[in-house]
């Protein structure tokens, strides 16, 4: 059954495939391109050759510029804060990626289904969050925890639970995975939903014609063949999590001391360019994490390439 | 004019693409699928006018919140208009609100030179975008605020300009000396000092004849005070210890006599928080937040002032500025709030602190230092100028001794302080201050600030503990900056 459902885009992935080649000569299509990587030289390439070459040298405030090879990159990699940042954003997304992902697969469902009155205008309901920016989100989110006003820590006060910090170093995490599961569950719901949609109607029809009860058809026969996109949403998942950098950042203005400079790796290379103005050692933390990035990025392309998703 | 902490909030909030993870081009089919069913999903239902615009003005701030990264977003407070068309074009930044009155004052009675406002952000951003313009070559201002604790890091890197030559020099008896000698190094002045924040005893006279308190007028009584009055009212403080306001920390050592710092410019400095006289000072407070004598909570924030305004906080070790950020969010406590000196580590003492307050340096890239700092000159050291930023909005406290040493100013009474006049309090602060070297790296030091000392606020560290890990942080960073370090 997967065999069948993972032939179609492979097909369809060699059709594309073929006519690209037919037109490879026409030496027109390259006006089409040059738009897309003259900007992608400009803010892509050039910014990262120039963090690379900056990554190199160490300006100090008492003897300036001066080429120090890979020294930062030894100082990172031997840095305790920049690893206890690393450490802190995969715990967070082992946490914050399975239960958006199984939270968002609910509601693809139930939409699937269409049990849902209104589904469409829900569907739209739950995708606003993503269209919120995170910079926004993050100050709304700060505003309902914030430990004097905000209304939650009221509602954990009515619930018997007096003088909760949704700030405070044990709760500041789960505050953040929260926050960035309601940003983004209507967002991975989408995806999961059209999946859903291009499972073929015959196979439910046949398994319901088969008496099979509905958490079946669910778990054992659309699960496996949404498969696909649900690992594509943990990869892109992760590489999020790992960038995770705009809600620590926010909360730090709300209440100030609770996230530490290091709290993750993004905000820790800004906060070492910005407030300790060392920028270069800011550069080698930013390749390094790119490194990180990239390693994750290339694992889930020969994972997903390994299953024959396309080729 | 002020704490940076309060600035903090404040501030542009420089912006990075949101996890940008998800926005690279993926060649999968589901996505494609996906994107296509989304615009769908957006042209079908009913609300698609709504989420397809506020998907437009996600994209739109995005953009400019980068662009306010890059370069940050300015906006004319004043000039741009002058009337002579010939006069020296000076470029200022500054932050405080109402500012612009003075700089129009200026261009009005200066036909010759004309100054041009811009505030780029408070604090941090505007220093950001300095070093940033001074490392390009270009797009410095002429003139700019600066906290008297950042002026140092533009002297080390020789990007201000010495204004005796501009005649600087014949201000200084018209400037409290505390003040005079944190804008200068040996004969040289890089500075025109500007407004200050002279501490004293802030307090709750209901609140403290509540519990049979009168001010203390030295810190060991004060440590009796805040027992007695913690052990009549659990709920209560008699103030509230801001572990992670550094700055604030720092002026309450600078009474004790234990400044951790020695600096006189150049490459060689002294950075010592664990010295007897600074593990004393961690060591008295220690025992305040340890027996929950003292509130922990953050200052110069919506919390503290709700502590103060409810009576759970006594009284605020506050600024001369303090009373007027406090203000908007008092309501009950309005018309009870009295100054007096802070209370003294030798009984008799008159020592006092400074928390915050501004310099007006000349940049170095400036093409007329001349006409740029006659502007700082008038700006900080006339009359004229200063009848415009002591009023409201600016509400500036002076370190100009004509003014400070006005009985009218000192006489001034507000709401929240009833018929009572707090300003005489803290007009008899600024002049038995003691200037204090700032160390050239405040900004990484603030920063850092905040994650070592936030295990004081929680509980979970002690002060002296912190103190002794900020040494280790402060060095490292120092040394590794080129410095030579003593401790």
């Amino acid at each position: 059954m997967s065999a069948a459902v993972s032939a179609v885009p492979a097909a369809s992935t060699r059709r594309r495939g073929r006519s690209a080649w037919i037109h490879r000569r026409d030496r027109r299509g390259i006006w089409f391109v040059i738009p897309f990587f003259v900007g992608f030289g400009l803010f892509m390439v050039v910014p990262l050759v120039y963090a690379i070459y900056t990554s190199l040298y160490t300006t100090r405030i008492i003897g300036g510029t001066v080429f120090t090879g890979a020294s930062n990159y030894t100082q990172t990699l031997q840095s305790g804060q920049f690893w206890s940042g690393v450490i802190r954003v995969v715990i967070f997304g082992a946490i914050q990626i399975p239960v958006m992902l199984a939270v968002a697969f609910f509601f693809a469902c139930v939409f699937d289904l269409g049990v849902a009155k209104f589904g469409r205008t829900f569907r739209t309901i739950f995708f606003i969050p993503f269209a919120v920016p995170a910079v926004v989100g993050a100050v709304m989110w700060s505003f309902l925890l914030e430990p004097q006003f905000g209304p939650f820590v009221h509602v954990a006060g009515a619930l018997g639970f007096r003088g909760v910090n949704y700030f405070s170093p044990s709760l500041l995490l789960p505050s953040i995975i929260v926050i960035v599961i309601w940003e983004w569950t209507g967002y991975n719901m989408t995806i999961l939903y059209t999946a859903l949609k291009s499972v073929p109607r015959d196979v439910v029809e046949a398994a319901i014609l088969d008496d099979t009860p509905l958490w079946k058809i669910i778990l054992r026969i659309k699960l496996p063949m949404v498969r696909p996109a649900v690992v594509m949403l943990i990869f892109l998942n992760t590489i999020g999590a790992l960038q995770l950098f705009t809600e620590p950042q926010i909360l730090e203005y709300f209440q100030q001391g609770a996230v530490s400079v290091n709290y993750t790796p993004a905000y820790y290379a800004w906060n070492t360019a910005i407030a300790a103005d060392e920028t270069n050692l800011a550069a080698a933390m930013a390749v390094i994490l790119a490194v990180i990035i990239v390693v994750v990025s290339s694992v889930s392309l020969i994972f997903r390439r390994r299953r024959g998703e396309f080729s | 004019m002020s704490s940076r902490t309060r600035f903090r909030h404040l501030a542009v909030v420089p912006a990075l693409p949101r996890r940008p993870g998800f926005s690279r081009p993926v060649r999968m089919t589901t996505t494609v699928v996906g994107a296509v069913a989304l615009s769908l999903l957006a042209g079908c239902s009913s609300s698609s006018s709504s989420s397809s615009s506020s998907a437009a003005s996600s994209a739109s701030s995005a953009s400019s919140s980068t662009a306010a990264s890059a370069s940050p977003s300015v906006t004319v407070e004043a000039g741009g208009s002058c009337s002579s068309s010939s006069a020296t074009k000076i470029t200022f930044w500054a932050w405080v609100p109402g500012m612009g009155r003075a700089v129009t004052e200026f261009n009005k009675t200066h036909p010759n030179i004309c100054v041009t406002q811009e505030d780029v952000g408070a604090g941090d951003p505007e220093y950001v975008a300095i070093t940033n313009a001074l490392k390009a070559g270009s797009g410095a201002p002429d003139v700019a605020e600066v906290e008297f604790d950042e002026l140092p890091s533009f002297e080390v890197t020789h990007n201000v300009v010495n204004l005796v030559p501009y005649g600087a020099d014949s201000y200084k008896s018209d400037f409290t000396t505390w003040a005079w000698d944190e804008v200068s190094q040996g004969s040289a002045v890089y500075a025109m000092p500007g407004d200050s924040g002279p501490v004293a005893f802030y307090y709750n006279t209901d609140e403290l004849a509540k519990y049979h308190i009168t001010p203390p007028t030295t810190w060991a009584q004060f440590a009796t005070d805040a027992a007695t009055l913690h052990k009549d009212d659990p709920g209560a403080y008699m103030t509230n210890f801001a572990a992670v306001d550094l700055q604030w920390i720092m002026s309450l050592m600078a009474q004790d006599n234990a400044w951790p710092f020695a600096y006189t410019g150049g490459s060689n400095v002294t950075i010592n928080w664990t010295g007897p006289a600074q593990m004393a000072f961690a060591s008295y407070w220690q025992n305040l937040l340890a027996a929950h004598e003292v509130n922990s909570t953050t200052d110069v924030s919506a919390t503290s002032f709700a502590d103060l305004d409810k009576g759970i906080d006594a009284s605020w070790i506050s600024s001369a500025w303090g009373p007027s950020y406090f203000a908007p969010d008092a309501k009950s406590s309005i018309g009870d709030w009295r100054a007096t000196a802070l209370p003294q580590w030798t009984a008799g003492a008159d020592v006092a602190a400074n928390w915050g307050g501004s310099t007006y340096p000349v940049f170095s890239q400036s093409k007329h230092p001349a006409a740029a700092a006659e502007f700082a000159e008038w700006l900080n050291g006339t009359t004229a100028s200063w009848n415009i930023t002591k009023t409201a909005p600016s509400s500036l406290f002076p370190t100009f001794l004509p003014l400070l040493n006005d009985p009218s100013f000192k006489d001034t009474t507000v709401p929240l302080s009833g018929s009572s006049t707090p300003d005489v309090a803290f007009a008899a602060a600024a002049s038995s201050i003691q200037g204090v070297p700032w160390p050239p790296f405040m900004t990484e030091a603030l920063n850092e600030a905040s994650t070592v000392f936030a295990g004081v606020q929680n509980g979970k560290e002690t002060l002296q503990a912190a103190f002794t890990d900020f040494q280790n942080v402060l060095v490292s960073y120092a040394k590794a900056q080129g410095f030579t370090v003593s401790t």
